[in-house]
């Protein structure tokens, strides 16, 4: 399968939009600069296009395969991890320290743009991998650090988080998992757990398991909840691998889409001889697992926006090749030739629409990242901003970033017509791929909760009103453009309308029940004022650098001819002139549906509790 | 066993080409430049060897300054250090100019080997190894597809018509490397790391003993007079055969005949 990705767009989001440049000057960075960092981002696109799509295919159709509880992954899916272990991506934004490469967060959500793009199913063993490691770094003995850390950092070794038993899904208070302190300070952990991404797979020599388990006698729900190591195969203290942990592989479920990721149902103890070492203290687990959950729903937007990226440039693609019909002007015309699709109006409306979703997901990764690098490069109050910006975008970029980034697969395999709903084409698999990005990790209505309960109040609502300042000073710098007047009034009316709402259920008798009934809506506001206050921040920049172009060659932007000639045969220019026309397609297209939503959450509209639903 | 990998710096084989304003170049802007494919062979042959017998691998390229990025690929990809003469756009097609600057670039230097790509995808000439070769008075092997090193000596295979080659040849010499004599590997994070501190020799082309001047005019070998696109393809003509097949199979041939000359 091909894969392409906008590595144009990519390298301008991360230098001349953010300030990528300034935080490498900064000593934790001191190794790289622009010139390295894009030298990373050609060769990640490479090895995405040359080693991990073309195993794409065989991870869908092939898939996990599961025997004698034992799971095995398409033979082609082996070169291509070992490509990334070798070449350090698995630990790409990881601690030196323990092997780790100490990229930023920027970079490494860049990268696995292309690598979650092309394969989605594959990287993700990375993602786990990769969090299991920071897991045991931040928080475990010096012992599990040695024992553990550098082996997942290097893709030596795979990670799992478990956390889902049958009757604890979303309620994940509801966990059963047993773990009983023997005299030597080991747990013995027994229970089942399902959903177990990449529980287990032959990439790996041996899979380190996170597994949230019951001490005896700890408290019900969350607060009872403790965190444990439990490695497939223990480890001897050289390092070396011992003998089987007891974790027994009960089957893989049969999915929609990543076939090529085994998602497994683990049988911990059941000859009572699993072992686990305890992460942090007892009844303490479920705060250390957020560690690895936020990191990781923030990746699982990064798989939205990523699959987005990849349908949205197969539909471009095919758009340019696939004749059919006349053009619309010559209608009227029989004899007139087929033309590409991408002639058609309502053909580049979808592209449009898909282009700026996938930029405007892209756009709210990223500065999240950059978010997360900036806690690192700073100190006290400052850091505790950003910190709580990462918070506050923790579960838009979950949520809104898999919700848009799965309907642009849909909009995109529309632009294939019928061939789109067939596996000859790509947009079916990124399709299936894509859906679950909304539900693991937290389901997008679990994400919404989390959003409009802890994220929207937090500390008196501070962090959420500093980033719709941020969104109103993109306004009051565009509201004198031409053209970008309309756009920009409409973003001023979009916060207005956010604001007003805010204010009114607090007030409301039946505001808990409209935030409960309209959690996802509100999210979805947000995230739409702040991909309007990107693509606008952005097409301002590009606007700036077109008019450099135009005036560089010397064409008059009045003369219609020359300024057409121009966008054709540079591509500099054509590229910023895009970047204009996707904000301005943004904010028509998407700002309306903040009022949209807010309409029915102000009438208290409340159908869905009225309804008996029988 | 030290290795000289030379290295030319081409516009991306997927690159759109358009003629430049003076009819003899290609526009570059828009353009992006990749270390040439064949040399790719070349340079992970040449850390292949290095890495089974010690020693180090330098990489020469005659380029413009934007090549540098190419330089610090190959550093990136395990190259010890880089050399960078800089120039080439007078020469650029210019096979004999290109491989004198190259020798004088080379001569001094230690090397057991030199690794060529077999030809530049840029302009795809395929005579800079060869002229080297005479240049420096070394014997040369292309079109190498296998390649084993020995003490002082090597065996290598190259492809000829219809058949495989066996050459042996003593060390020194120049080697031109082609399409199946290794996988190039990717680049690692930490050899990308690396390359920034790895040493890149910037070396005028008149430190050489050279004048680019004449070897771009008086000396040239080489000439552009125009650079033409391709013609366009034509649209393929559709015989339509549902009312008729038999006279559209007819037609078809009479085609095939008259107007293709196929058959």
């Amino acid at each position: 399968m091909e894969y392409k990705a906008d590595m144009r767009d990519m390298k301008f989001q991360l230098f001349e939009w953010l300030p990528t440049t300034k935080l490498l000057e900064a000593e934790r960075y001191a190794e790289w600069d622009e010139e390295n960092i894009s030298m990373v981002l050609d060769e990640a696109l490479k090895i995405a296009q040359e080693q991990l799509a073309p195993t794409n295919v065989d991870g869908d159709r092939i898939g996990a395969q599961y025997a004698d509880g034992k799971v095995t992954l398409p033979e082609s899916f082996k070169p291509a991890y070992q490509t990334l272990c070798e070449g350090g991506w698995v630990g790409i934004t990881t601690n030196p320290e323990f092997g780790g490469m100490g990229l930023p967060e920027v970079v490494g959500s860049a990268v696995n743009e292309f690598f979650f793009g092309a394969n989605m199913a594959l990287s993700l063993h990375v993602l786990l991998t990769r969090g299991a490691g920071s897991m045991i770094e931040n928080f475990g003995t010096d012992e599990m650090k040695q024992l553990f850390v550098e082996k997942l950092y290097s893709g030596e070794w795979g990670g799992t988080m478990c956390l889902t038993e049958p009757q604890a899904g979303s309620d994940v208070g509801a966990v059963k998992t047993k773990a009983v302190k023997q005299d030597d300070g080991r747990y013995l952990i027994s229970g089942e757990k399902i959903f177990i991404t990449s529980g287990d797979h032959d990439l790996c020599d041996n899979i380190i398991h996170l597994v949230l388990a019951r001490v005896p006698g700890a408290p019900p729900g969350t607060k009872g909840i403790s965190l444990f190591v439990v490695p497939k195969f223990r480890v001897n203290p050289d390092g070396s691998l011992g003998e089987p942990n007891d974790v027994y592989t009960a089957g893989i479920e049969e999915k929609m889409g990543i076939h090529g990721s085994p998602t497994c149902s683990l049988v911990f103890g059941q000859n009572d001889a699993c072992e686990g070492f305890l992460l942090g203290e007892e009844n303490r687990g479920m705060k250390l697992m957020f560690h690895m959950m936020n990191a990781a729903r923030i990746e699982v937007g990064l798989q939205g926006g990523a699959l987005a990226g990849a349908a949205h440039q197969a539909a471009l693609a095919y758009a340019k090749e696939r004749l059919q019909s006349r053009h619309w002007t010559k209608f009227a015309d029989k004899t007139a030739p087929q033309v590409p699709i991408i002639e058609h109006p309502d053909v580049r409306r979808m592209l449009m629409w898909s282009k700026a979703y996938t930029e405007a997901i892209r756009a709210l990764l990223l500065i999240t990242s950059y978010y997360i690098d900036m806690t690192h490069v700073t100190e006290g109050e400052e850091q505790e901003r950003y910190q709580s910006y990462v918070n506050v975008m923790t579960p838009i970029c979950k949520a809104w970033g898999s919700h848009w980034g799965m309907l642009v697969t849909n909009t995109a395999l529309e632009v294939f017509g019928g061939y789109g709903y067939t596996a000859e084409y790509p947009a079916e698999q990124y399709m299936r791929d894509c859906k679950i990005a909304c539900i693991y990790e937290g389901t997008n209505g679990i994400q919404a909760l989390d959003f409009v309960a802890r994220k929207l109040p937090m500390k008196g609502g501070k962090p959420v009103m500093e980033l719709m300042g941020m969104a109103e000073k993109t306004f009051k710098k565009l509201k004198d453009d031409p053209q970008f007047m309309e756009p920009a009034w409409m973003l001023a009316g979009a916060l207005k309308t956010m604001q007003t709402i805010s204010k009114e259920l607090q007030k409301r008798p039946d505001g808990m029940l409209i935030t409960l009934l309209d959690a996802f809506p509100m999210l979805d506001m947000v995230g739409t004022i702040l991909g309007a206050h990107f693509l606008l921040e952005q097409a301002a920049i590009a606007k700036q650098k077109l008019g450099a172009i135009f005036e560089s060659k010397g064409v008059d932007p009045k003369d219609e001819d020359a300024s057409k000639k121009l966008l054709e045969d540079d591509a500099d220019a054509a590229f910023y002139h895009d970047k204009v026309q996707t904000a301005i397609h943004f904010c028509y297209r998407a700002l309306p549906l903040v009022s949209a939503h807010a309409a029915a959450i102000r009438a208290g509209e409340l159908a869905p509790m009225h309804a008996v639903m029988r | 066993m030290n290795c000289i990998v030379c290295m030319t710096h081409v516009p991306d084989t997927a690159s759109i080409i358009k003629i430049g304003p003076d009819g003899k170049h290609i526009d570059e802007s828009g353009i992006k430049w990749i270390v040439s494919p064949y040399d790719e062979y070349a340079l992970e042959a040449a850390l292949q060897l290095v890495e089974a017998q010690g020693g180090e691998v330098t990489v020469v390229c005659y380029g413009p300054a934007r090549a540098e990025a190419g330089l610090r690929e190959c550093l990136a990809r395990g190259a010890h250090k880089a050399v960078h003469v800089v120039g080439g756009e007078e020469t650029l097609g210019d096979s004999m100019a290109i491989a004198k600057v190259l020798a004088a670039a080379v001569k001094d230097r230690e090397y057991d080997v030199v690794l060529c790509g077999v030809k530049g995808v840029g302009t795809d000439n395929s005579q800079v190894p060869q002229m080297l070769a005479e240049l420096l008075d070394l014997p040369h092997v292309t079109n190498v597809t296998k390649l084993d090193v020995a003490e002082g000596t090597f065996t290598a295979e190259r492809e000829v018509e219809g058949g495989v080659e066996v050459v042996e040849s003593p060390l020194p010499a120049v080697v031109a490397a082609t399409k199946g004599l290794n996988e190039p590997r990717y680049a690692s994070l930490k050899g990308i790391m690396a390359a920034k501190r790895k040493p890149v020799e910037k070396v005028e082309v008149s430190a050489l003993g050279l004048d680019e001047a004449a070897l771009a005019g008086a000396e040239a070998t080489y000439s552009v007079r125009a650079l033409e696109l391709p013609p366009a393809k034509e649209a393929g003509k559709v015989i339509q055969g549902e009312d008729d097949p038999k006279a559209a199979a007819a037609e078809l041939a009479r085609l095939l005949r008259d107007e293709a000359k196929v058959i």
